[in-house]
């Protein structure tokens, strides 16, 4: 290593090391931005369930944390790099209405449908779906009702007609009993279920699979078994309720709570936070469009166009920020090789090292 | 000023990973045998290809050096690329990965493969379920050749011409890496890639006839 790149290693520790004023001060306005919400939308706290407000401290806190983190994660060279030019690429004059059009193509197809998943494997995929919208579901539930957003009140004097309210305006009056009144008082049971099939495909893999199990890191039990405690201590509840008469019902409750916002806490700094990063894959697609239909980087060697002059650019502007000189002395770059010629020119040298080939 | 680190940092489960690029046959074993890899089975991950079809035939493989600063992990906008503590540096993290091919790109050796169907980037691990467990990378244990070679450095020296070198120069960039190469005096310093390469070239006078004649 050069002792270049040492110092800079050394330089973006430090910078690690520092709290991030301007990270903290947007993180703290999210967590005022959520506050207010739940204020007005709930009518100023007249819906709002106390007993959540446990959640609501959750949520907050992971909030924070997780708009803290994505804006670090910002910073580094080449993800910023990248997020100025996706944006740039997007916006671009001309390319507009079409990306526009492409972006809710995108989404639908890779961030919702993950076709990405699916051509690499349809276990996976399944798998991936059924935690993803099983936790999306949940979401959707949990989130109004903890914000005040979302209340029902009974409806008559016996108790078996229930109507939503959503920010306090009410909606149509369902029978608790009905398949209806069944499905709604049920979402958080069926959002489980999803969750628990998906974990259950997810866990089979990990622990069957000697390639998955070479290179598993800690954090991908961890998400696992966080996704399954969420789910089954919240079915414990149901269950209490319905079967043993709400025993130990005060106990689940806390159980349950306590691994939700647990759960929420990890968000930001585990395995689970590839859902704040993926749609930057997006963004790689406005980038590589943008990228094909401007000037193409020739090879210094063979002459073939092998990359965007874009992209290559950019990591020559990028490299010399993460300590990296593949400068060649005479004015010129390594990184205009392609990689093709990058393996040759390896070869080449070392088998100058031994008398030739062969 | 370049750093020399001790042996005990090039090894994987005591033994080390070594590409001898000069004695490559191109038999294509390493590349069929890289699919059989438990960490990405049914592809292909190594590089193996003619270095001038038309003048030479010398092929040219190339499996993933793991860099000890690696400059794809760190060209990694989704920091999707990880290295173990022993050094390894892993294929990209799957839920990360955005593909967006810039360590496709900045591998100074051009090892990673970006896939377009599945939207990310493959790279050889060292055949991590493997190598772990102190057995061979698949492309080593077919290797007829012995340019992919894994084994412990006193087997090496046992069997072996030519010393280990862990360094290489690509321009002012030094890259030290995990995975050896092979050369005949390692005190001449890394392996100097854009380098006029140089040197007695056993081709250009296989007889030994230059001072006789």
């Amino acid at each position: 290593m050069s002792s270049s790149t040492a110092a800079t290693t050394r330089a973006s520790a430090s910078r690690r090391d520092r709290v991030d004023v301007r990270a903290t001060a947007i993180g703290l306005v999210a967590v005022g931005v959520v506050l207010v919400g739940v204020y007005l939308g709930s009518g100023g706290l007249r819906w709002f369930d106390a007993a959540l407000a446990g959640y609501l401290v959750g949520v907050l806190l992971a909030v924070f944390a997780t708009v803290y983190r994505y804006l670090v994660w910002l910073q580094r060279p080449p993800t910023a790099c990248l997020n100025r030019r996706g944006w740039q690429a997007f916006r671009a004059r001309g390319r507009r209405g079409r990306n526009a059009v492409g972006l809710v193509g995108e989404v639908g197809t890779n961030l919702l449908a993950q076709g990405f998943i699916r051509r690499r494997s349809t276990t996976r995929w399944a798998a991936h779906q059924l935690v993803f919208w099983g936790c999306l579901l949940a979401a959707a539930v949990t989130f109004p009702l903890t914000f005040g957003w979302v209340h029902f009140r009974s409806v008559g004097q016996d108790g078996s007609h229930y109507r939503a309210y959503l920010f306090g305006v009410g909606s149509g009056t369902f029978d608790a009993t009905s398949v209806v009144g069944f499905t709604i008082f049920h979402l958080l049971n069926i959002a489980a279920v999803l969750v628990i099939a998906g974990v259950a495909v997810f866990l089979y893999r990990r622990l069957r699979d000697p390639g998955a199990l070479a290179v598993e890191r800690s954090g991908d039990f961890l998400a696992l078994a966080g996704l399954f405690a969420v789910s089954i201590t919240g079915m414990f509840l149901t269950a209490s309720s319905m079967w043993l008469d709400g025993q130990y019902y005060s106990f689940l409750n806390n159980l349950h709570a306590l691994t939700v916002i647990l759960g929420l806490l990890y968000i930001p700094f585990g395995k689970l936070f590839h859902i704040f990063q993926r749609p930057a894959n997006i963004g790689v697609h406005f980038y590589k469009s943008a990228g094909a239909e401007g000037p193409q980087q020739q090879c210094r060697r063979c002459g073939e166009p092998f990359a965007s002059a874009l992209q290559i650019g950019d990591l020559e502007a990028v490299l010399p920020q993460l300590g990296f000189d593949y400068g060649d002395g005479a004015g010129g770059n390594y990184q205009e090789t392609c990689p093709r010629c990058r393996r040759n020119l390896v070869t080449l040298a070392q088998s100058a090292r031994v008398g030739g080939f062969g | 000023m370049t750093v020399t680190s001790p042996l005990s940092a090039h090894l994987v489960s005591d033994q080390v990973f070594v590409i001898d690029q000069s004695r490559c046959i191109g038999c294509e074993a390493c590349v069929q045998a890289c699919e059989e890899c438990g960490t990405h089975r049914g592809t292909s991950l190594i590089h193996l290809e003619f270095v001038d079809r038309t003048t030479s035939t010398q092929t040219a493989p190339q499996v993933c050096m793991h860099c000890q600063d690696p400059t794809c992990a760190e060209v990694c906008p989704a920091d999707a690329i990880k290295q173990n503590e022993d050094g390894v540096v892993q294929s990209s993290l799957k839920p990360r990965c955005i593909g967006c091919s810039n360590c496709v790109l900045a591998c100074p050796f051009g090892v990673p493969k970006y896939f377009a169907l599945p939207d990310q980037m493959m790279k050889c691990d060292m055949c991590y379920d493997r190598s772990s467990a102190g057995l061979k990378p698949m492309c080593a244990s077919v290797c007829p050749s012995q340019a992919l070679w894994f084994g412990t450095p006193e087997e090496f020296a046992a069997t072996r011409r030519g010393e280990l070198l862990f360094e290489f120069r690509f321009g002012n960039q030094v890259v030290p890496t995990k995975v050896a190469t092979v050369v005949d005096r390692a005190d001449d310093g890394p392996l100097d890639v854009l380098g006029d390469p140089g040197g007695f070239r056993w081709q250009d006078d296989p007889f030994g006839l230059a001072g006789v004649v």
